[in-house]
Order: C-alpha cells, then sequence, then structure tokens
C-alpha cells in the first residue's frame, strides 16, 4: 500500500480492489457457515435417529446403557485429563506426552497382570492384585512424567511458548517408539479378572461389571486430589504458583519443588487410568496412548483448562458424547458401526471448543490470545 | 581429583552405560550390525562408544565455577574419562550377567530385543565369560578419548572432529559415493572396501588425512578472504566483483551436480532423492507457517492430502472399489501441469479456511486445533461418505501420470527432475519471501503480534496469507507424491507426516531455507540409503525434536538474517538459548530498561 499522502489531506488512501476483498470479515463468514453447517448436520443427524421407526428404532435401555458406557470412559478421561490442567495450570504449558505416561503405565503393569493371570493369582485375590497392579502402573507413569520434567521441560522453563511444546511432541513420539522397540510393536491382551467379566443388568439396562468399578475408582481418585489441592500446604503452595510463580516464590514457595509435585500427580492419576483402561478394553500397545491423550486433552479444554472440576466435568461430557454422540447422529444415516468414529467426535469437540469457547464451560476466557 | 570430581565422573559413567543399555534394549545395537562403517568396525560401535564417550567429554569441557571458567586439568580430565569408561562397563556387563542369569529366553518373553545375537555382540562373539571382559578395555579407550578431547587445543580439535565427521558420512553413504566414483570412472577400490562394503582402512586413514588438512589451512581464514586474494583484501577495488565471480560460478556448479545427479548415483538412490524433494517441498511450505510467521501447525498433512488428492482427481485417478476400478463421481482428464494451478489454488483456499476459525488462538492452542483439522482431514478422505469421490480406505490408483509431450516423469531418473523442479521454484519463492515486506511483516509478527499490529500490520491478513501460502507449497509435495507412484492410500496420510516435516525445519533451523534441505537431507535421505535406520525413523524424528530444542534451538543451519544482525535486542531475545550455566546468577530477562 503506498504511504503517500492523499488530495483530500484525510490520508486514508483511497483502496484498491485487493483492499476492498481484505475489508470482507473473512472469519465472521468462515464462523457463520460452521455454525450453519454444524446446525444443520447435529440437528439433521438426531432428528432422522430419533424418528426411526420399525425395527430400527432405539429404545431408551439402549440410550442409557450408552451412558453408563460413556460414564465410565469419561471417568477415565478425566482422570488423564487431571494430569493436563494440572500442569497447564502451574506452568501453562501443553503437557504433550502426557498421553505417552497413561501409556508407559498400562505397560508394564500388563507385564505383572500376565504373570498373575498365568499364575491364577489374578482370580484367587483379584482386588489385591488389581491393588497391586495399580500400584506398579503408578509407580511406572510417576517415574516417566518426573523424566519428562527433569530432562524435556526444566531446561526450557524460560524459553518462548511453543519450544517445550516442541519438545513433548518429540517426547511423546520417542516414547512411544521406544515401547515398541522395547516390547514390541503388536498389541498384547491384557487380562481381568473372572469376577469382573461379563454384565450386570438393572432392569432392561445392562452393563459390563468393569463399568461400576472404573466409575467408583476415578471418583476416589479426584475426590483425594481435590483435598490434597485444597486440605494440604502443598496443595495450597501449588494454587498459589498457579496463580503467580514470581510472587509465589517471593513467598518462600520452593517453584521446583511445586512443579515436580504437579508431575507426580498427573502421574499417579494417568497411572491409574491406565490399569482402569486397559482392563476395560483388554489390549495395550506402545499407541495406546495417543488417543486417550487427546481425548483427555480435550476434556481439560472442554471443561476449561485450568481447573480441577472442570477437568472432571469435561471428561464426563466428553465420554458420553463420545459413546452416544455417533450412534446419535449417524445411525439416523444407517451408518455401518458407528462407534469406531468417536474419534471424529472428539476432535470436532476439540476444534470448536477451542473456536467459539476456548475458556471451556468452566473456564475463565483465559485460553483467548492475551 | 577430589571427592566432588569423582561423584559426578561415577554419575557419568552411569549416564554412559544406561545409554549402552537403552540402545541395546531398543534393538538398535543388533540391528545396525550389519552395517560396516571402517574396515570391520560395524555402526553399532558408535552406540556401545557413543554415550561413554559424551559423558567424559561433558565432564572434562571447561565448566564455570564460582563464576569462573575452569578448565579441568590433564590428568582431571583423563582420570574421569577412565572411571566413566569402567562405570559404564560395569553397568553393561551386569545387564548381561542378569541375562544369563535369569535366562535368555525368559528376559527376551519381555524385551523384544534381546537376543543371543546381542549379547555376542556385546561380548565380541566370544563365550559371555570372559568375553565380557574384552569389551572393558574398549569402552576405557572410548571414554578415555572423549576426556582428552577438550585438552587438545582448539586449533587441532576442530579439525579432528570435521575429519571424523566426514569419515563417519563417508562410510554412511556407503551406497551413495562408490556408484558415482564409477560412473565418474574413478578407481575406488582403496577407498571402499568389497566385503564390507564400508570404507577401508586405507580409505578411512587418507580421507580423515585429507580433511584434516584442508580444514587446518582453512581455520582462521575467511573464504570471502582467500577469494578476493588474501588477508585483507576484501576492500580493494574489484574484490567485490571478484567474490561475486566466483560465487556464479559456484552456483553454476552446484547446478550443474544437481542436474546431473542421477545419472550419478543411479536409480535407487535417485528414487530416494525424488522422495526427499517431497519432504523438502513439506519442509518449505512448513517453514513459511512456523518458521517465518510463527504460527506452530501440527496438522500440515492436511495439506500433504489435500494436493495428493486433488491432483489425483483432477488427472483422472480411479478409484479402488471391490468391483474393480470405477471413475470418481467429480474428476477430470486433465494434464499434470495444467491441474497444479488448481491444486494449489484449492489448497490456499483450504489454508484459508482452516486459519481463518482459529486466528485468535493462542500458539500452543493453534497447534493442537491444526492437529485437530489433520486428523480430521485423514477421516475426511478416507471416510465411507467419500468413497466416491475419493476411495475410501481402499484409496485411489492409475492417476495419470505427468508428462510433456512423450516425456515420462514416472521413472526414477525422470522423476527426480520433477522433484528439483518444484523443490527449486518453491525455495526460490520462500527466497524471495523472505526479504519482502510480507516476510518482514511476518518476522514482525512472529516476533511480538501486539507491536507488530501497533505498527500497522494486519495480523490477520497476514497470517491468513502464511497459511494460504504455506498450504499451498504443501500440496505441491502432495501433488508429486501422487504423480511418484501413481496410487494413493489413506495410510500415507497420518500425523507423522506433519511431525516429520516439523523435526526437519527443527532440526535445520526454523526460517532457514539451506536448513530445510539440510534436515530433509538428514532426515530423509539418510535412512533412505541406510536401510537398518528406517525401523527406528520415528525414534530418532522423537529424539532429534528433543535434543534440538535444548542444545541448540536455532538448529544445524541458522537462519543468515538472523545470525548476521544479532543486535543488543536479539542477543537479549535469544538469551534463553544460552544454557544457564552452573553458578550463573540468571539474569532476570524483560524487566532492564
Amino acid at each position: 500500500m503506498t504511504t503517500s499522502e492523499t488530495a483530500d489531506g484525510t490520508g486514508v488512501v483511497p483502496s484498491r480492489e485487493l483492499g476492498r476483498l481484505e475489508q470482507l470479515p473473512i472469519r465472521r463468514i468462515v464462523l457463520t457457515i460452521l455454525t450453519i453447517g454444524l446446525v444443520v448436520i447435529v440437528g439433521g443427524g438426531i432428528l432422522k435417529t430419533l424418528t426411526l421407526s420399525g425395527a430400527e428404532h432405539l429404545g431408551w435401555a439402549f440410550w442409557a446403557n450408552l451412558v453408563v458406557i460413556g460414564l465410565a470412559l469419561g471417568a477415565v478421561y478425566a482422570l488423564i485429563a487431571l494430569g493436563y490442567t494440572l500442569v497447564y495450570g502451574i506452568l501453562r504449558m501443553i503437557n504433550f506426552a502426557h498421553g505417552e505416561v497413561f501409556m508407559t503405565g498400562a505397560f508394564v503393569s500388563f507385564f505383572f497382570a500376565q504373570a498373575y493371570a498365568a499364575s491364577g493369582f489374578l482370580n484367587r485375590s483379584p482386588w489385591l492384585s488389581i491393588a497391586i497392579l495399580l500400584v506398579v502402573s503408578m509407580a511406572v507413569s510417576t517415574g516417566v512424567a518426573l523424566l519428562l520434567e527433569r530432562i524435556c521441560y526444566r531446561p526450557l522453563r524460560n524459553a518462548p511458548r511453543l519450544v517445550p511444546l516442541i519438545t513433548a511432541i518429540g517426547a511423546s513420539l520417542f516414547l512411544q517408539n521406544t515401547f515398541q522397540g522395547f516390547f514390541g510393536a503388536e498389541p498384547r491382551g491384557y487380562p481381568r479378572p473372572d469376577v469382573l467379566s461379563g454384565t450386570i443388568s438393572i432392569g432392561p439396562v445392562s452393563f459390563d461389571k468393569m463399568d461400576p468399578v472404573v466409575f467408583a475408582t476415578a471418583l476416589i481418585g479426584m475426590f483425594v486430589l481435590n483435598r490434597f489441592v485444597q486440605r494440604t500446604k502443598t496443595g495450597r503452595a501449588m494454587r498459589a504458583v498457579s496463580e503467580d510463580r514470581e510472587i509465589a516464590s517471593l513467598m518462600g514457595i520452593d517453584v521446583d519443588r511445586t512443579v515436580v509435585v504437579t508431575f507426580v500427580l498427573g502421574g499417579l492419576l494417568a497411572g491409574i487410568a491406565a490399569v482402569l483402561y486397559a482392563m476395560t478394553f483388554g489390549q495395550v500397545s506402545a499407541t495406546m496412548g495417543f488417543l486417550p491423550g487427546i481425548a483427555a486433552f480435550t476434556a481439560a479444554v472442554l471443561g476449561g483448562i485450568g481447573s480441577i472440576p472442570g477437568a472432571a466435568l469435561g471428561g464426563l461430557v466428553l465420554g458420553v458424547s463420545e459413546s452416544v454422540g455417533p450412534y446419535l447422529l449417524l445411525s439416523g444415516v444407517h451408518v455401518p458401526s458407528p462407534f469406531e468414529l468417536r474419534a471424529v467426535i472428539t476432535f470436532s469437540i476439540l476444534v470448536l471448543v477451542l473456536i467459539f469457547r476456548p475458556g471451556g464451560i468452566l473456564g475463565t476466557g483465559e485460553a483467548e490470545k492475551v | 581429583m577430589n571427592r566432588a570430581a569423582f561423584v559426578r565422573a561415577v554419575k557419568g559413567g552411569l549416564l554412559g552405560g544406561v545409554g549402552v543399555i537403552y540402545f541395546a534394549l531398543v534393538g538398535m545395537i543388533e540391528r545396525l550390525d550389519t552395517l560396516s562403517i571402517v574396515g570391520s568396525v560395524e555402526l553399532s560401535w558408535l552406540l556401545i562408544l557413543g554415550p561413554p564417550f559424551i559423558a567424559a567429554y561433558v565432564l572434562a569441557r571447561p565448566r564455570v565455577e564460582a563464576g569462573e571458567m575452569r578448565s579441568a586439568s590433564a590428568s582431571r580430565a583423563l582420570w574421569s574419562g577412565g572411571i566413566v569408561g569402567l562405570v559404564s562397563w560395569g553397568l553393561v556387563a551386569i545387564g548381561v550377567g542378569l541375562v544369563q542369569w535369569i535366562g535368555i529366553d525368559t528376559v527376551r518373553s519381555v524385551f523384544r530385543s534381546v537376543s543371543p545375537t546381542l549379547i555376542q555382540i556385546l561380548t565380541l562373539h566370544h563365550p559371555v565369560w570372559p568375553g565380557i571382559l574384552y569389551l572393558a578395555p574398549i569402552v576405557v579407550l572410548g571414554a578415555l578419548a572423549g576426556g582428552a578431547l577438550p585438552l587438545l587445543p582448539r586449533r587441532v580439535r576442530r579439525p579432528i572432529i570435521t575429519a571424523s565427521g566426514v569419515v563417519l558420512l563417508l562410510g554412511l553413504l556407503q551406497q551413495l559415493v562408490p556408484p558415482a566414483l564409477d560412473q565418474l570412472h574413478i578407481q575406488r577400490n582403496w577407498l571402499y572396501s568389497n566385503v564390507t562394503l564400508g570404507l577401508s582402512w586405507i580409505g578411512a586413514i587418507v580421507a580423515f588425512a585429507v580433511t584434516f588438512a584442508i580444514t587446518w589451512f582453512l581455520q582462521d581464514r575467511s573464504l570471502r578472504d582467500l577469494v578476493a586474494g588474501g588477508p585483507g583484501a576484501r576492500d580493494r577495488p574489484g574484490a567485490e566483483a571478484r567474490v561475486r565471480t566466483v560465487l556464479l560460478v559456484g552456483w553454476l556448479a552446484l547446478g550443474a551436480v544437481l542436474l546431473a545427479m542421477p545419472y550419478l548415483v543411479g536409480p535407487v538412490v535417485a528414487r530416494d532423492l525424488g522422495f526427499v524433494g517431497i519432504y523438502l517441498l513439506l519442509g518449505l511450505g512448513l517453514n513459511i507457517v512456523v518458521g517465518y510467521a510463527g504460527l506452530l501447525d501440527l496438522g500440515y498433512v492436511a495439506f500433504f492430502s489435500v494436493g495428493a488428492y486433488t491432483t489425483a482427481v483432477l488427472t483422472g485417478g480411479q478409484l479402488n472399489t471391490y468391483k474393480g476400478l470405477a471413475a470418481p463421481i467429480l474428476g477430470a482428464h486433465l494434464n499434470f501441469f495444467l491441474a497444479i494451478p488448481i491444486v494449489v489454488l484449492v489448497a490456499a483456499l483450504i489454508g484459508v479456511a482452516i486459519g481463518a476459525p482459529v486466528l485468535r488462538l493462542r500458539g500452543d492452542y493453534l497447534a493442537i486445533v491444526t492437529l485437530g483439522f489433520g486428523e480430521i482431514a485423514r477421516v475426511i478422505f478416507g471416510s465411507t461418505w467419500a468413497k466416491n469421490l475419493f476411495g475410501g480406505s481402499a484409496g485411489m490408483t492409475h492417476i495419470t501420470d505427468a508428462a510433456i509431450g512423450g516425456y515420462s516423469f514416472r521413472t526414477e531418473l525422470h522423476f527426480y527432475y520433477l522433484a528439483l523442479g518444484f523443490c527449486a521454484l518453491a525455495a526460490f519463492v520462500s527466497w524471495r519471501l523472505q526479504g519482502s515486506r510480507i516476510g518482514r511483516a511476518w518476522n514482525a509478527m512472529r516476533e511480538d503480534e501486539q507491536v507488530a499490529e501497533a505498527m500497522g500490520i494486519s495480523t490477520i491478513r497476514y497470517k491468513l496469507l502464511a497459511f494460504a501460502m504455506g498450504g499451498a507449497v504443501g500440496s505441491l509435495g502432495g501433488a508429486l507424491f501422487a504423480v511418484s507412484i501413481g496410487s494413493l492410500t489413506i495410510a500415507s496420510f497420518t500425523i507423522f507426516v506433519s511431525i516429520t516435516a516439523l523435526a526437519i525445519i527443527i532440526l535445520g533451523g526454523m526460517g532457514s531455507i539451506p536448513g530445510v534441505v539440510v534436515g530433509a537431507l538428514i532426515l530423509i535421505g539418510l535412512p533412505g540409503v541406510l536401510t537398518p535406520l528406517q525401523d527406528y525413523q520415528l525414534l530418532i524424528y522423537g529424539a532429534v525434536l528433543i535434543v534440538i530444542m535444548i542444545l541448540r534451538p536455532q538448529g544445524l543451519v541458522p537462519n543468515v538474517r538472523r545470525s548476521r544482525e544479532l543486535h543488543e535486542e536479539e542477543v537479549q531475545q535469544d538469551a534463553w538459548m544460552r544454557p544457564v550455566e552452573e553458578g550463573e546468577v540468571p539474569v532476570a530477562r524483560g524487566i532492564e530498561a
């Protein structure tokens, strides 16, 4: 554009052809198109599914069943999402490798589970062996989370924001391929004690025996975490650091230690989630961390990243959307096996939340550009 | 040697040992044992000796103690080198012992890579006892070398490092250099062995000596001075013209070598270079988005797939269906070169469409959203709904060959030229953009968005432009990919494409065009000619992302402008790149007036 003075002295250069094009509110146009498209797709899909008739009609028991599955899945997501949210709250950084922290716990505990299944210990005392598996998985996940913090993130604490994100992506790829190299690329079947196999029926609604266990364990985990952060001195230090790192350190809080505690908490919760997830879906592999990782991140964003109740709520909402959504949207248009498309739901929710409400349900809107 | 130094040496040795054990467990040592570098020394030895060597080297480097630079004394450096070597070996020996004690089959049921071959490599093909003892002197010598390296004067050290690097590179390029020498009718039996395929000992020594001599002669002398005719001649009249002539000749020579390349190295390597070209285009495109404009795009694969599928549809690709081939419901039979402008336009529009809704997001969120877009693109192209257009999971095939008249580009040798042409075009565009008004606006925006906006730069416009330009260049890579083999499946368009492109520009240096070329050659070209490395490509990319970001965030070939014009603010702004030494008081950044 020219910088010369204009004849009328206002300094406004008459816009050329390109200039006019530039003034189009491209962002608003794209957003409007997106909104209309979304409403049409979602509304149309739901309408067609709910008006299915005859043999294809899906009764309420079917939906209730999906909701139960979704709640169990969502509880696992919530546990992982807490790891993202805690780290984000303290360091303002996305720990992209958290999905792999989850994977390592599941993978190592698999070898114990396998041995217990072979020796019959798993069925003789299922609760004790699950407790041991949880401890193993939590220990491994915590160890990996600590290594990550020490090697990949601590040297870059004062670097521009994108730098630790790039190392986190590197770490995620590295851990995935390391485990593939160590233990082989093929998925392994994760054993489940007989007590927890099969389904329970309450009236017409029947669900996997694992589901209530998962839900209860996750709730206990979240409850303990919340007490820890709200009641203990360390928890208070964490909240202080997340408010303002510099001021907190002036007040005598050891920031390094607080960051380490944060990663430990994230690792512990990911370790719990790992055993629950592996036992529910019955298999582990080196790449199993990617999708739950993204889903949990979505849950954290959905609930409002940085907020602990937000992560719990986001996890449950996402879990239910993932299990109900594909059937609700796609059954009407006769897409075969809609459950396989739950990843699309996750990604779409992630993108849409970040576009329309980056602060999340309970967030402060902070995710918008500073 | 005091207690603290001893403890440090033991720690270093433990880390070195853990490094060796890691390489063993992940399977790299066994896999790379088939590849001879010099004589009968295989690449695996680099992994066995590397960790203790590096540990000892780091310990012997001058370090800051109580605010002063202190070099380690010769005796201390060597002592700690020896301790590092012994401890590393001890750890490996304990590992081998444990495997023997537990039983190799039991260990193998968990750790897949622990095999009898691995144990044999570590015991130098002798029985485990006393074979493992034979490893000790080798590891200790490696660590001693690492400890001794910082003791050498700089004038000697740098040529040694360069010469060792050249020998290693020649050894690694054993599939590329010998055929080229044969084509040029240069006798090469003295350089490469016909038995191990690696360098011969004589060849290695000669290569080392020659490189050493050249580096020795060149150091402290600027090339520019030499060309201008001796030191201080740079300012004499006519010197500038002379430099320019030499530069021109250099560029012409480079062009000639590039043009002759496929005939020198043969079809196999030419095919590999064509593949490097595809990723070079992705790197150049992503470099515009990430390096110039500072927008981290993790869904760059979307443009790769848009380029590939649009090309396939426009040039008459056929759908794979269970009933046989079928034409897509919407398609044309354009010539490849007529289709390209449309492909580029489509990609640029999609870039704007992806960019527009996410413009307000901060950097790391932008990265995650684009990652989501990349995955959504993959799902759309591979979905059952769009299978009448893009073939679903079975993909497309019979994509029309790119041809000018009767000159087809499908053979390896010809495809190389197509890739070369596209890359040259993209590099030229990137180069011209860099210094242009647009490039400078991107620079400003990357450094500080608010200030840029205050200076009258429309950040929205320039962000969209970056997405559009980056997408357009990336789609060229996709188009090239589509015609290279003439068929597509959705499995080629995973998130790993995005991460590979990212690793290329991070390794080379963000915002640097030569950096992207170097990055693509190392990360794509090297595994192409070194088959055993291919199994560990993604592992290496992950490691590259971590190591480069921590140790050398500006990359291997940093952006010239940034290093040439380093003035006060940039030094300050890049201060985080310099690791804070132990004992140094970190400067409070950003508070100074």
